[in-house]
């Protein structure tokens, strides 16, 4: 499928050279000299090897389809990270490489969709806005503004992940984590 | 107060979880316009609505509608950049100008290294050439590097110099003379592997190359310089080399071009009929097209002798001091946070 540089992103599989690359970073540039382009950041599905290639709006880019499939994330071993089919009961044991940045966001039982191709999961694409529990929420120190202002503090989630959120977040409430920015959205009230 | 009642607070805690970013940004602004004082350059205002903006082909720019009193409409544009205002204001006779403030463009993205709202510091010195804006950019590099004990080695190291020739030869192995022109640059793309359309600008053939072989490789430990472009590259900038090349150069530090510089073409006809060219590069695109701003012809007739101007991302150069990667993170507010994208 021929396609248009807009429409590369994170996690899709584009055909280069010959080869198979899963996306690992899209970024758009619109430079002012010479028309806007796409870096983008690969790598090969067949032999691991990363590589960058910028695109222009009049390239052919050949965006492979792949099918989406809905994992649930089981646990980290021994440096692999399991996911479960619940269709089929299937197992994967994925490679850090291959969950990129977004592996800070797993948490245990966390349903996520796997790019799949040929049986075999190339990318993992989180949900855009995930619920966490706060476990640890430390009151807030008034003229604590070394680093930040005065409105938000370090929270803890149940998985590890250390964000900012408002100084009234106690810890046992849920929060809304935009896991494409790290960013607190919203406190979720049960 | 309950701020649990309030909305979800996206712009304040913006600001407030990039607090002491921004205490650096206005830090970084307040360094800018002494360095400059300091040298005796006056800071200037330019409009931000103008009637004709830039020509530039791959710039485009914001409209606007003004009404008078009388409710009659005229159709404007938000400047690209002041550089229009700035040579006629050179042509009167002011010598070392500044301005620090916004430019407007359209079609960029909301975050990364780009803001369609962005601070630029767009400078020019009379009796001067680009070799002084080296200078000039360095300088307060090292100023602003020094006064707010940010000790980044790198900056404080001497910078690298590089022609445009040198680095195509070192990174792509080719003679930059030999593919001046655009039929050698069209074959010299395809050799590498590219599939270039037929249509494409020397331009567009160059960058091709450029972006993915010499770009992502130059600045990686100093602040890098890269100078004499090609002259069809560089339409408000002095030729040298008999007219191949131009007094045009950019500088670059990890993967980012923070700003872009000139020796000022001075010759009115040789610029309105280059400026003709992009107009018609911008009809072929399908972009907005205007008239050309002829009372800035007119200021190079009047003459604004041999000077020199820059532009330089104050941003980026921001990010660069805060070792930000996400262009947001060093703004007020963001376009990113100024419109639901989801909507």
């Amino acid at each position: 499928m021929s396609s248009s540089i807009s429409d590369v992103r994170k996690g899709c599989v584009i055909k280069h050279q010959g080869d198979l690359y899963v996306v690992t970073d899209a970024r758009f540039t619109n430079p002012g000299k010479g028309s806007p382009f796409v870096t983008v950041k690969m790598k090969s599905i067949t032999r691991g090897k990363t590589t960058e290639m910028t695109y222009k709006p009049v390239d052919d880019i050949e965006i492979v389809e792949v099918q989406s499939q809905k994992l649930q994330y089981l646990y980290k071993n021994a440096g692999f990270y399991s996911f479960m089919n619940n269709d089929n009961y299937e197992n994967y044991d994925l490679e850090e490489e291959i969950i990129g940045d977004s592996s800070k966001y797993l948490k245990d039982g966390m349903e996520v969709y796997g790019s799949m191709f040929e049986d075999r999961v190339v990318a993992i694409n989180i949900p855009p806005k995930v619920q966490y529990k706060v476990t640890d929420a430390p009151p807030a120190v008034k003229g604590d503004t070394a680093s930040s202002g005065r409105l938000l503090k370090e929270v803890t989630l149940e998985n590890g992940l250390v964000v900012k959120a408002p100084i009234f977040i106690k810890e046992g409430e849920t929060i809304l984590i935009n896991t494409d920015t790290g960013e607190y959205c919203e406190r979720i009230n049960d | 107060m309950d701020y649990s009642l309030t909305t979800n607070m996206n712009h304040i805690y913006h600001i407030d979880r990039n607090f002491s970013k921004l205490q650096t940004r206005f830090a970084i602004l307040k360094l800018i316009r002494e360095f400059l004082w300091q040298d005796k350059f006056v800071e200037i205002e330019a409009p931000t609505i103008v009637a004709l903006p830039g020509q530039e082909p791959n710039i485009q720019p914001m409209q606007v509608v003004v009404k008078d009193d009388k409710k009659k409409s005229f159709k404007g544009y938000l400047h690209t950049s002041p550089e229009y205002t700035m040579k006629k204001m050179l042509a009167t006779g002011f010598e070392k100008i500044f301005y620090l403030g916004k430019c407007f463009r359209d079609e960029e993205s909301f975050g990364g290294t780009h803001n369609p709202e962005f601070t630029m510091l767009e400078w020019y010195r009379q009796n001067a050439s680009y070799y002084d804006l080296m200078d000039d950019l360095e300088k307060l590099s090292k100023f602003i590097n020094k006064k707010l004990k940010f000790n980044n080695k790198n900056i404080a190291k001497k910078w690298k110099r590089q022609t445009m020739k040198q680095v195509w030869q070192e990174f792509v192995g080719v003679n930059l003379d030999d593919y001046l022109d655009s039929k050698k640059m069209c074959q010299l793309c395809i050799s590498l592997g590219y599939k270039p359309a037929k249509t494409e600008s020397y331009e567009e053939l160059f960058y091709r190359i450029f972006l993915n072989k010499v770009e992502p490789f130059i600045g990686k430990d100093v602040p890098t310089i890269i100078y004499e472009f090609p002259k069809v590259m560089a339409s408000l900038s002095k030729e040298i080399n008999g007219g191949k090349y131009a007094e045009r150069f950019e500088l670059y530090y990890q993967g980012i071009e923070l700003a872009n510089v000139y020796t000022e073409l001075n010759d009115a006809e040789e610029q309105k009929k280059r400026l003709q060219s992009e107009q018609k590069t911008r009809a072929k695109n399908k972009s907005l097209v205007y008239p050309i701003d002829e009372e800035f012809i007119d200021a190079l007739k009047t003459g604004i002798g041999n000077c020199a101007g820059g532009a330089l991302g104050v941003d980026r150069l921001i990010m660069l001091f805060t070792m930000d990667k996400d262009i947001d993170n060093v703004i007020v507010l963001p376009m990113s946070k100024l419109f639901n994208k989801e909507e």
